[in-house]
């Protein structure tokens, strides 16, 4: 009887491996486990040990040495009133964060939803042109709203050189307006603007005109039927990026890190959470605490993502029932037609592309807005600049280092676009085939798991791994970077692979299986195929995400394996702002020509995955 | 009383013109359905009557009140024009509750609440929806979603009611049955009634008169019968009826006084005109049109055949027949199983056998058909 049960139990394990969704699912659960979940765990543990001997004399406690146990960093960072620590290190930063996210939320929401409005709802002029330059300020790095800026409203009252506001029109405004809370929000704000304006204008693209249009026959007026039927519809896309643009702001670091600066001692001390993190992961004294602040991050993002799985899942959420959506009645926005299109246009334009020109523009001046100092030595100069302790620091076309930094963030954005991109495949089709299965929908919550770590927080669990026993081979390896970037960027391939997969029916994969045609063949010449520009946008959107990005990387690379992205932020820390002004604009012209290159040749494009 | 009446509406979507200078108008109290393939301009003709949609071109008037005109550059709101719209998908707010969704019109009509309580339990009741009340539309069946409709469409009781294929998302039977209560609802309610359909059945069975469209132009604007027994071409002959009209090719060999002698493959006929609407000429292509239920299988008949096929549903069996060259299909009444390849005799003896013009396709007589 045993043997028959053996024998039944090998041959069940057998057939179940021999589908290779149940395989993929097994694998990536393992995958997932180590790059994912034991990560996480090690980050949980470093805020409850010592990490090494400088904390050990850091806290000064009688038995506390290097990797002991203890609540040291909890009590103190959210704690002490000693020199008010807690209120200093954690909480004041953490309550000025939360507004800075909230007040980017209205600006993102308000203005992006608005701008999705127009661009679905109404008859407006220029639609095709407004929406591809709106989607501009997403695809460049995260800071360059910030530079911009910087670069716009810096003037001489504040002793921070002269900005194009300045040069042109002699305003000062007054520090608040060019450094801290303010500034920081409205970059954030304008840069997570196309981020809403996709998700919204998506729901309102795809819901029903016929809603809209049932309740003007039932003689509802205009802002009625926005206020009780348009409103609450998109409510739940609203909530959905209100939250998300929630939890990537609280935890932007490279935003605060470039508008934090306060020239003159005006009490204008904005410090964010992240930035407040990466000091203290920085220094070898409190490492723990710098883990504290990681987790209270995620435990945030893992909250607001909950809150909106509730939101978007009541009952009365938006039920899909397909009709003749095609004939939408565009609002007739009569006189006003133009004016606005020409309101918008100046915005949009003045939002997507004034910054190219402000970063061209200061990469190429020596004093800021004096066109006297025109110089083109921050891009070609083969001679060291005076004052820069850095012997490299030379023209950046001409510098070694610039060169092979962007030549390792090219390798390393093509390796994790490859790398992510197919395992998000795979994961899709896994989670695809085996629709409603646990298994899978819990491989597929685990692949979405590190888009909800804050970038920063991310970089601080693989830290903590780098120094724990047995895993210090990573420290500072590109191999690690790599690894990094893979498994943050899986989640927009994961989910725009499955969402392609879930557009398959299963009849399509079946009949081929039906004629003998093997896994491999039926993925590359059935399966992709059909969705291609969809999985293509699955692969660019991490090669995109990883070409611009900086938080996750800038506590993980050596000086061996500096990206362009960390070279840029070198560049800004030391005051070379031409210089990363110049990186600045190279990054975005690359992303840009890859970017529309890829669109040209496949149709895939940035805007078909969601991103953070 | 609501009379609505087309002239000259034409609407163009940039090159192509979805409807083509139409001509109608809709008595009171009418059933209409616009019927058509799809793509053939019937939702965009209602979509015009209602408001929903700007035609290029010409006027529209309902009742007394002209709310559109072209020229003149009138074009009144929907929500002024006192009419009921039913969506092809419901269009049911997901956010509202059923009673909301019913209650929302008789709101925006400023009713005080008992009244609005009142008229939505009343048609809560009509509708046979009572228990759902106080549900979600994503908690209901297709069949009771379209119902909630139905009530809501119907509550400020519209004068005028326009419905976009509203039956097509239902099952077989729930259809059928949806069709009954639509019909009773046009008569209890004394409104007028436009349908939109692509099935010629729900149009035949439903409407007062017919408007049959094919790619914008108008075809056939008539009562459900004078369609089927008169068409006005090939193909509304073809689009009405199932199974299909039979279609004979043949050319008119000579006339003998007012009838005609056709040859039709190897068939020779002769063709006797009970009304004429057209010339007839020799050498003239035609098409004879032969409803399948005036072919009779009988023990000795003029035209001899052989089974090709039979299908029996019980109440009636549709059988075809091989004749030389052509293929002939027969409906008769009951349950026959005829073996494949038996020989039958048929038999054409009715007045009501079209003759087309194959080059104009336009009906030019109707009559009698006699083989020779």
């Amino acid at each position: 009887m045993s043997q028959l049960n053996k024998k039944r139990t090998a041959n069940n394990v057998k057939s179940y491996l021999s589908k290779p969704a149940n395989l993929i699912t097994i694998l990536f659960l393992v995958i997932l486990i180590l790059t994912v979940v034991i990560p996480l765990f090690t980050l949980l543990i470093g805020s409850f040990k010592v990490n090494g001997n400088q904390e050990a004399i850091y806290i000064m406690q009688e038995g506390v040495e290097d990797g002991s146990f203890t609540f040291h960093h909890w009590t103190e960072l959210l704690t002490s009133k000693e020199f008010d620590y807690a209120s200093i290190k954690f909480w004041t930063p953490l309550a000025q964060s939360a507004l800075m996210a909230l007040l980017a939320c209205v600006v993102a929401v308000g203005f992006g939803g608005v701008v999705a409005w127009f661009i679905t709802r109404s008859d407006l002029p220029g639609k095709k042109f407004i929406s591809t330059v709106f989607v501009f300020p997403y695809i460049m790095p995260s800071w360059s709203m910030a530079m911009f800026w910087e670069n716009f409203f810096k003037n001489t009252s504040i002793n921070a050189g002269m900005g194009i506001l300045q040069s042109v029109t002699g305003i000062c405004v007054p520090e608040s307006m060019v450094y801290g809370l303010v500034p920081c929000a409205m970059s954030l704000g304008l840069h997570y603007a196309p981020f809403a304006y996709i998700l919204i204008g998506g729901i309102l693209r795809n819901m029903d005109a016929n809603l809209e249009e049932a309740a003007t026959v039932l003689k509802a007026s205009r802002a009625k039927i926005l206020r009780k039927v348009t409103l609450p519809i998109v409510f739940p896309a609203l909530v959905s990026t209100v939250l998300l643009v929630f939890s990537s702001s609280i935890s932007s670091f490279t935003v605060p890190f470039f508008l934090n600066k306060s020239s003159i001692n005006s009490g204008n001390n904005f410090i964010s959470i992240s930035v407040q993190m990466r000091s203290l992961i920085n220094t070898g004294f409190t490492k723990g605490q710098g883990y504290v602040i990681a987790i209270v991050l995620m435990i945030f993002s893992i909250a607001i993502l909950t809150l909106n799985n509730w939101f978007t899942g009541k009952r009365k959420s938006f039920t899909t029932v397909t009709g003749k959506s095609g004939q939408v009645s565009l609002v007739k926005l009569g006189k006003a037609r133009k004016p606005i299109a020409i309101i918008l246009l100046i915005i949009t334009a003045f939002f997507a592309i004034v910054p190219l020109v402000s970063f061209a523009m200061e990469s190429l001046l020596e004093v800021p807005g004096d066109w006297s100092t025109f110089t083109l030595r921050y891009w070609i100069s083969t001679e060291p600049f005076e004052g820069s302790n850095k012997g490299d620091t030379i023209g950046i076309l001409m510098s070694k280092t610039m060169w092979q930094a962007m030549g390792r963030s090219l390798l390393l954005a093509a390796l994790v676009s490859v790398f992510a991109g197919t395992f998000g495949l795979l994961i899709g089709y896994a989670v695809a085939s085996k629709r409603g299965s646990k298994l899978a929908t819990l491989v597929s919550n685990m692949a979405f798991l590190p888009y909800l770590i804050p970038s920063m927080s991310f970089g601080a669990v693989y830290l903590a791994l780098s120094y724990t026993k047995g895993f210090t081979w990573l420290d500072g390896s590109f191999f690690l970077l790599f690894m990094v970037g893979t498994i943050k960027f899986m989640p927009f391939a994961s989910r725009t692979g499955t969402s392609a997969m879930m557009q398959l029916s299963g009849e399509i994969e079946e009949a081929a299986i039906i004629m003998g045609v093997p896994w491999r063949r039926r993925m590359t010449k059935v399966l992709f195929p059909i969705q291609k520009s969809s999985f293509i946008s699955g692969y660019l959107l991490p090669f995109i995400s990883c070409m611009r990005e900086m938080s996750l990387f800038v506590l993980l690379a050596a000086s061996y394996t500096t990206l362009v992205t960390t070279l840029l932020q070198e560049y800004s820390r030391t005051g070379l702002t031409q210089a990363s002004n110049a990186i600045n604009l190279l990054i975005i012209v690359v992303v840009l020509i890859i970017q529309f290159v890829v669109n040209k040749l496949t149709g895939a494009s940035i805007d078909k995955g969601v991103g953070g | 009383m609501p009379k609505i009446i087309l002239e000259n509406v034409t609407k163009r979507f940039d090159k192509f013109v979805a409807v083509d200078n139409l001509n109608m108008v809709i008595e009171d109290r009418e059933f209409i359905t616009l019927l058509g393939p799809s793509g053939c301009g019937k939702t965009t003709t209602l979509r015009m009557i209602a408001g929903l949609e700007t035609p290029t071109e010409g006027r529209i008037t309902i009742g007394d009140q002209v709310v559109f005109d072209a020229n003149e550059g009138i074009n009144i709101s929907p929500s002024k024009r006192d009419i009921g719209f039913l969506f092809q998908n419901y269009a049911l707010w997901p956010h509202m509750t059923v009673y909301q969704n019913i209650a929302f019109g008789l709101e925006n009509l400023k009713w005080s609440k008992e009244a609005i309580r009142d008229r939505v339990a009343e048609m809560l009741a009509l509708l046979k929806i009572e228990q759902f009340e106080k549900r979600y539309p994503s908690e209901l069946s297709g069949g009771q979603q379209q119902r909630v409709a139905i009530a809501r469409t119907l509550a400020p009781n519209p004068k005028v009611l326009f419905m976009d294929e509203p039956l097509s998302n239902l099952d077989a039977k729930l259809r059928l049955e949806m069709r009954t209560e639509l019909k009773r609802l046009h008569t209890d309610n004394d409104s007028t009634f436009v349908y939109v359909t692509h099935d010629q059945l729900e149009a035949m069975t439903l409407a007062t008169r017919i408007c049959l469209m094919k790619v914008g132009v108008l075809q056939q604007y008539a009562p459900p019968l004078e369609v089927y027994n008169n068409p006005a071409n090939l193909f509304v002959a073809d689009f009405v009826g199932s199974p299909t009209m039979n279609f004979i090719e043949g050319v008119i060999d000579q006339t003998e006084g007012e009838d005609v002698r056709i040859s039709a493959g190897s068939l020779k006929l002769r063709y006797h005109p009970v009304s004429k609407s057209g010339s007839l000429t020799p050498g003239q292509k035609v098409v004879l049109g032969v409803r399948p239920e005036f072919i009779k299988i009988e023990e000795t008949g003029a035209l001899k055949g052989k089974v090709y096929s039979t299908l029996p549903s019980g109440m009636e069996t549709i059988v075809k027949v091989e004749l030389g060259d052509i293929m002939l299909t027969s409906v008769i009444f009951g349950g026959v199983d005829f073996e494949v390849n038996t020989p039958v005799a048929m038999n054409i003896t009715t007045e009501h056998i079209a003759l087309f013009d194959a080059e104009s396709r336009d009906q030019v007589a109707m009559g009698a058909l006699e083989h020779v």
